[in-house]
């Protein structure tokens, strides 16, 4: 069978080609309209791989909302915090992570809500010098070590 | 138009990134083994910590000061300092990148109508992505593009950008501009220009050719006036810093095995040591960059840049190849389309001032090195380049794998931050 050699360019925008550099002519295969590239997390579970770091939860804080001591967390700093997401901030010289709660913002400060009874949010007024430095966007839990 | 982007006081701008707590606050990084200062944030610089500054010293002249000091942690720079250019590289392809922290874009074929506004939106994204502030300096020519960039640093106003494209603000800005800041005039040359009364810039933009030419007898010089006039003709490898030569080359086609850029690497390497050699001076760092071919799209991405320190100052072909092979090791990653590479060695000093570090390894092996220097310099002079060259410079490589060293393990540094983007072990803990 003849075989046809692809040059490059002209198909550049086509990810799956990159595998084909020879390809038969006479009827395609069946499978060829199939084939993509393996999942891989990096590719598809990270959108800003520039802006995103990682963490390890270090205590029962936000035991209830399913984090618990020792996952991990993948943050994200290129994602707009809104109300209600699992952030990560700095406070008193330490990383903490916790839920952004801006109900109070008209009453001029936010809270950092833990899930566990056992922890106080923490209070944070509009004056202080404050900034999330990111957005919690995965949390990885090892069921098996 | 050009622009020159660069990390604002890169290292310990890297260090803030995980100690937020910092902001505003004197921190400086010191050199390896912990001699002296060679990054400083904007409040050390106010209080009078000067760049080089022995550290002992540091604890002597200002006593009661809280200023935090780091060790260098390469590792971090580089990791942060990738993530940088990997967006730099988003907003203008066509990029060299010839520092750990600086970087030079080709505008001439973007198609944004608002310069000043996309590098104030760039600075804006790198600082909220990776946490990095950086300045922004654009111009019709290199030079230009570094006075924009300095004034880009000086002032809040300019939001991290600054922009000279008409006639009028060239004049301003030049006005405004010391002589011995312009790069590519050398402190020797700012002096002997002050006491002929050219104090700024502009004073020099506005003499006569002739007068530039007869005053000088002097190529970069001459060139550097032209620039200053708007005029563009700098070329692109002599962008790295001062003190440092460059060998980069473009490959005809791409290139993907380890073993294929390892032999262009070992090349330039080797290159650099010559002219090292030649000019009578030796590097206490070497700078290997890799990268794709930006304006394949279709292609998967990918770029790097690693700074490696040479523990004693040298210009040994073989200790260089050495240093920059095991600089590619790491940067190294499989299943990309590699299109550029290079090799930078830096702050040159000249030969006769070589210390020998405490913690080299190789202190025995200085001399031994220079003899067999001085017989392959002669027998490819005699007999023509590259008659006797390293193994790993020749284009059949048997096997790709050298081994690599670990000697930053006696190096001492008492205060290096921990490694929360390249470690597991060292993530970020969230209480």
């Amino acid at each position: 069978m003849a075989k046809v050699k692809i040059l490059g360019k002209g198909f550049s925008h086509q990810n799956e080609l990159k595998f084909a550099d020879a390809i038969k002519a006479g009827f395609p295969s069946p499978a060829e309209d199939y084939r993509h590239d393996g999942l891989d997390f990096n590719r598809d579970l990270i959108r800003h791989p520039e802006a995103t770091f990682y963490g390890r939860v270090d205590g029962d804080s936000m035991i209830d909302a399913g984090i618990s001591d020792g996952d991990l967390a993948v943050i994200d700093r290129a994602v707009e915090a809104t109300h209600g997401d699992v952030i990560v901030a700095y406070v008193n010289e330490e990383f903490t992570i916790k839920y952004l709660d801006l109900s109070h913002q008209k009453e001029g400060y936010i809270e950092l809500r833990p899930a566990n009874a056992k922890y106080q949010p923490i209070r944070i007024s509009a004056d202080d010098d404050f900034e999330v430095w990111g957005v919690v966007v995965w949390t990885i839990k090892p069921w098996k070590r | 138009m050009y622009g020159i982007i660069d990390c604002d006081n890169c290292y310990v701008s890297c260090e803030r990134v995980f100690r937020p707590d910092l902001k505003n606050k004197p921190v400086v990084v010191l050199s390896n083994n912990d001699g002296c200062v060679v990054a400083r944030s904007n409040e050390a610089k106010k209080l009078g910590i000067k760049a080089g500054m022995p550290y002992y010293q540091l604890q002597e002249k200002f006593p009661g000061q809280q200023v935090t000091a780091f060790s260098s942690n390469y590792e971090l720079y580089g990791e942060m300092t990738g993530r940088v250019v990997s967006l730099i590289r988003q907003a203008a392809p066509n990029y060299f990148r010839y520092s750990i922290d600086e970087c030079f874009v080709n505008l001439k074929k973007m198609e944004t109508p608002d310069l000043k506004l996309w590098g104030e939106q760039l600075h804006q994204k790198v600082m909220r992505y990776v946490g990095m502030p950086i300045s922004i300096g654009i111009a019709s020519n290199k030079t230009l593009a570094k006075v924009a960039s300095h004034f880009a640093k000086r002032y809040p106003g300019y939001k991290h950008c600054c922009l000279i494209d008409t006639d009028a603000k060239r004049e301003k800005a030049l006005k405004l501009f010391p002589i011995e800041d312009v790069w590519g005039i050398g402190r020797r040359y700012a002096a002997k220009l002050k006491s002929m009364g050219v104090l700024t810039a502009w004073d020099f933009a506005m003499r006569s050719p002739d007068w530039v030419r007869h005053t000088f007898h002097n190529v970069v010089i001459f060139r550097t006036w032209r620039e200053l006039n708007g005029e563009d003709c700098v070329p692109e490898e002599e962008m790295a810093k001062k003190k440092s030569i460059c060998t980069s080359r473009s490959f005809n086609g791409m290139i993907s095995e380890f073993s294929d850029l390892k032999t262009h690497i070992s090349n330039y390497a080797a290159h650099c040591a010559e002219k090292l050699r030649q000019e009578g001076s030796v590097a206490s760092a070497v700078s290997v960059f890799i990268r794709t071919n930006p304006f394949r799209e279709d292609l998967p991405q990918y770029e790097n840049f690693v700074e490696y320190p040479l523990y004693t100052a040298t210009n040994s072909t073989i200790t260089i190849v050495k240093a920059c092979t095991q600089a590619l090791e790491r940067i190294y990653r499989p299943g990309f389309q590699y299109k550029k590479a290079g090799v930078i060695v830096m702050q040159t000093s000249p030969e006769t001032a070589v210390q020998s570090s405490l913690f080299d390894l190789n202190a025995d092996q200085f001399d031994k090195l220079k003899k067999l220097d001085r017989v392959l310099d002669r027998i490819n002079k005699v007999n023509g380049t590259e008659t006797v060259v390293l193994g790993s410079q020749q284009y059949t490589p048997k096997t790709p794998n050298g081994k690599a060293e670990v000697f930053a393990n006696v190096i001492k540094h008492d205060f290096r931050s921990p490694n929360p983007t390249t470690r597991w072990s060292d993530i970020i803990l969230l209480k």
